[in-house]
């Protein structure tokens, strides 16, 4: 097959920018990569076939530079762009962009990322669709006249306390209150309002029922030109913590065929209503009582894409590139989707990122001294780290994807179980301690306890993190009382001020490397 | 994703003096080395340990100590501990354990080693099942000898002067005090963004304001001090 495109210019960094690049060489395509001067040698630059400097490590002063993005693309001679997700993947005035400079936005059409990012209009779709979207108001929340409030407060009551406040331009909690009383409701939302005008240059709120415990639940959709429209499947995030997830999979454990059908169905209608073409994602949440009720579409490639690839057998960036040239949903597309209800296979992916879980997932940037990541039969990483890199702190602080692929949910475990213990990281603190103890955790092993406030409820990090102090400070103990010295002659520190360690000066740390491997079943002497 | 996130209010403070092991008893071995966690990577609670080589038959050995002089096995806070740690190459490491519920294998990362010359301590990174944790060793008579003058100190000036520094790098995107400006504790004190999100930074004790090192658009570091409260 003739290559979609010539070349593509993929207006992202990390892991996803590295991904997008790999598709485009797989496909035969030219790669240019754009970067900032915190990139100038990541490993996407190094991939690309050529590459544009953006400007400095800011975000706003490089990545989200709508223009220079777009002369990017003119300049190298692309002809497609892809967004990848975060940054402006998301922005309809960047797809317009794209599309008015001539060039191919791989990605679905601005109108609807217009349509679906505004998130009122999008549950307004949903009803239109016949699909049950988390009850609350249509119309955004205004409490400017006496009259208002007391509409407001009308709304609230038949919402249901304890309920949400949400941006209707919102993402990642911005704008976002929770309410448990009317007394709350005014204060809620004129502070929501606030912050989300100040955060998306849109104050426009509104109220949502607080849907708990729930599990998240999301279908991948693709969609064609000609306005076909299909689930390729779904995956279950749960795990999560204040709204960034920390673990998904595929397919969601526990659902049975139909439940599978319905909820499939629900996604595909939620799409053709609004016109979906390429690739999205339909969010919902899933009640104790089986309901599915409808949250958001995310209209990009979703962080969490490659356990959908896995279990449905298709590269969904591949099928992108296909899908934006104008060809008809593959025949790899279509058989996925028919299979989408019976899966035969499980994926889980544990996203490391640069966050210590014992200070609350507090960012944790820095330079990566020692970088081994895990391999093996059904182990697949996306990251585009290595030792010897800096984690910049301007960006997200997403590092690697750690996916398992295996014939069930069961062996994925203990296959993540054993990858998790192969993989060393020196220099920088990441979730990996958080995702080795869900691993062990019964109520994720059985998948009895998944729900969206897990984390938040039973994740102790310095609980988690007592025994590793211990071990450490005994290991490092041990090895000094054995003389732990460059030369490996030494003795433990002496009683003298300094210990006479050359170039430790504590500004340029030096690596002990050459040391002697010793073992210490007898003390020396 | 490509908007800062705002972090619920977060307890970033440190490193600071707070947080100092209690007094125990020292070992009376002079080949005792203490262990802590280092200011950077230390949470509130994290003991200290002593680790001491066998001791030696003779003259003053106790029979207890002696007895496990036979086995080998290291003291642990003056416990035997039947722990061998075995060296694969200078990173790589496994700790071997015996407890009551059998042999217990950890493996373990060695960071480099640097010298800490402002608390005369020799600071590693070692990571252990994922936790990166900078420890510090110094031999244990002079732990003991640094805790009894900061103790007299303490005693002395009650309330001395807190550092505040950074342990995370970013960027200062607000900054709520000023010199003279008196603080309660857990009052903020200024907000960090750091990847996307911003991490409000609160004062660890009342006191009053003595000196602001950074300004709003600084870009700092980890180490970095940010304010001192008297």
């Amino acid at each position: 097959m003739t290559p979609p495109f010539g070349r593509v210019l993929v207006a992202n960094r990390g892991e996803i920018a590295l991904r997008v690049i790999r598709a485009c060489h797989e496909l035969g395509m030219e790669a240019v990569a754009v970067y900032s001067d915190a990139d100038a040698s990541a490993a996407h630059v190094r991939a690309a076939d050529r590459a544009v400097r953006l400007g400095p490590p800011p975000a706003a002063e490089s990545y989200l530079l709508i223009d220079e993005v777009v002369a990017a693309a003119l300049s190298a001679g692309a002809e497609a762009v892809h967004p990848g997700y975060g940054f402006l993947s998301e922005r309809e005035a960047f797809a317009r962009a794209v599309e008015e400079a001539g060039l191919v936005w791989v990605g679905p059409p601005p109108a609807v990322i217009a349509a679906l990012g505004d998130k009122l209009a999008a549950r307004r779709i949903a009803r239109e669709a016949d699909v049950p979207h988390v009850p609350g108001t249509l119309e955004p929340a205004t409490v400017d006249g006496p009259d208002q409030v007391a509409a407001v407060l009308a709304a609230g009551r038949e919402v249901g306390f304890p309920l949400l406040v949400k941006a209707a331009a919102g993402g990642g909690g911005r704008g976002m209150r929770r309410v448990v009383s009317a007394d709350e409701l005014v204060l809620a939302l004129l502070a929501g309002s606030r912050e989300a005008a100040s955060a998306f240059g849109d104050g426009s709120v509104y109220l949502e029922r607080e849907i708990l415990p729930a599990r998240h639940i999301e279908v991948q959709l693709l969609g064609d030109a000609a306005g076909s429209v299909v689930a390729i499947g779904e995956r279950d995030c749960s795990m999560q913590r204040r709204h960034q997830k920390l673990i998904e999979e595929a397919p969601a454990p526990g659902l049975g065929e139909t439940e599978r059908r319905r909820l499939h169905a629900m996604a595909v209608r939620m799409g053709s209503a609004a016109g979906l073409r390429n690739a999205a994602t339909c969010e919902f949440l899933y009640d104790r009582d089986g309901a599915f009720w409808f949250l958001e579409v995310n209209t990009r490639l979703q962080v969490e894409h490659p356990v959908t690839e896995l279990v449905a057998g298709l590269d969904i960036v591949v099928e992108q590139f296909h899908l934006a040239a104008g060809r008809p949903l593959s025949a790899r597309a279509l058989a996925a989707a028919e299979q989408a209800a019976r899966p035969a296979s499980h994926a889980i992916e544990l996203r490391i990122s640069a966050e210590d879980p014992a200070r609350l997932f507090a960012p944790a940037p820095g330079l990566v001294t020692r970088w081994q990541m895990p391999s093996g039969p059904g182990i697949r990483v996306d990251t585009a780290v290595e030792a010897g890199d800096r984690i910049p702190s301007e960006y997200d602080p997403l590092i690697a994807k750690l996916i398992a692929h295996a014939e069930d949910r069961p062996a994925a475990i203990a296959r993540l179980r054993r990858a998790v213990a192969e993989a060393e990281v020196g220099g920088i603190q990441t979730t990996l301690p958080f995702h080795r103890a869900m691993l062990d955790e019964p109520g994720f092993v059985d998948a009895s306890e998944l729900a969206t406030t897990w984390v938040d409820a039973h994740w102790d990090g310095p609980r988690a993190r007592a025994a590793a102090v211990r071990a450490a400070a005994l290991a490092a103990g041990l090895a000094a009382l054995a003389g732990d010295r460059q030369d490996g002659q030494g003795a433990a520190p002496s009683d003298a001020g300094t210990t006479g360690q050359p170039g430790g000066d504590g500004s340029a740390p030096e690596w002990r490397m050459g040391g002697r491997a010793l073992s210490m079943d007898r003390w020396p002497g | 994703m490509s908007r800062p996130r705002v972090r619920p209010p977060t307890m970033i403070t440190g490193p600071t003096d707070a947080g100092e092991p209690a007094l125990r008893t020292p070992s009376t071995d002079a080949r005792a080395v203490r262990i802590g966690v280092a200011p950077a990577t230390r949470l509130e609670g994290d003991p200290a340990f002593t680790i001491a080589p066998p001791p030696e038959a003779g003259p003053g050995t106790s029979a207890a100590a002696a007895a496990t002089a036979a086995d080998g096995d290291p003291l642990l806070d003056g416990i035997p501990a039947r722990a061998r740690l075995h060296r694969f190459d200078g990173v790589r490491a496994r700790l071997e354990e015996e407890g009551p519920a059998g042999s217990h294998r950890t493996a373990v990362l060695f960071g480099p080693v640097r010298v800490d010359r402002r608390r005369g301590t020799e600071v590693r990174e070692v990571v252990v099942e994922g936790w990166r944790i900078e420890v510090e060793l110094e031999p244990e008579r002079r732990a003991v000898l640094r805790e009894r003058a900061r103790r007299g100190a303490g005693a002395a000036s009650m309330g001395g002067p807190v550092e505040v520094r950074a342990i995370i790098p970013g960027r200062v995107v607000a900054v709520s005090v000023a010199p003279g400006d008196d603080v309660e504790a857990g009052q903020q004190i200024l907000v960090v963004e750091a990847m996307k999100m911003q991490n409000e930074l609160r004062s660890p004790r009342e006191g009053s304001v003595e000196r602001v090192g950074v300004a709003v658009g600084d870009t700092i570091d980890v180490g970095d001090l940010l304010v001192v409260i008297r």
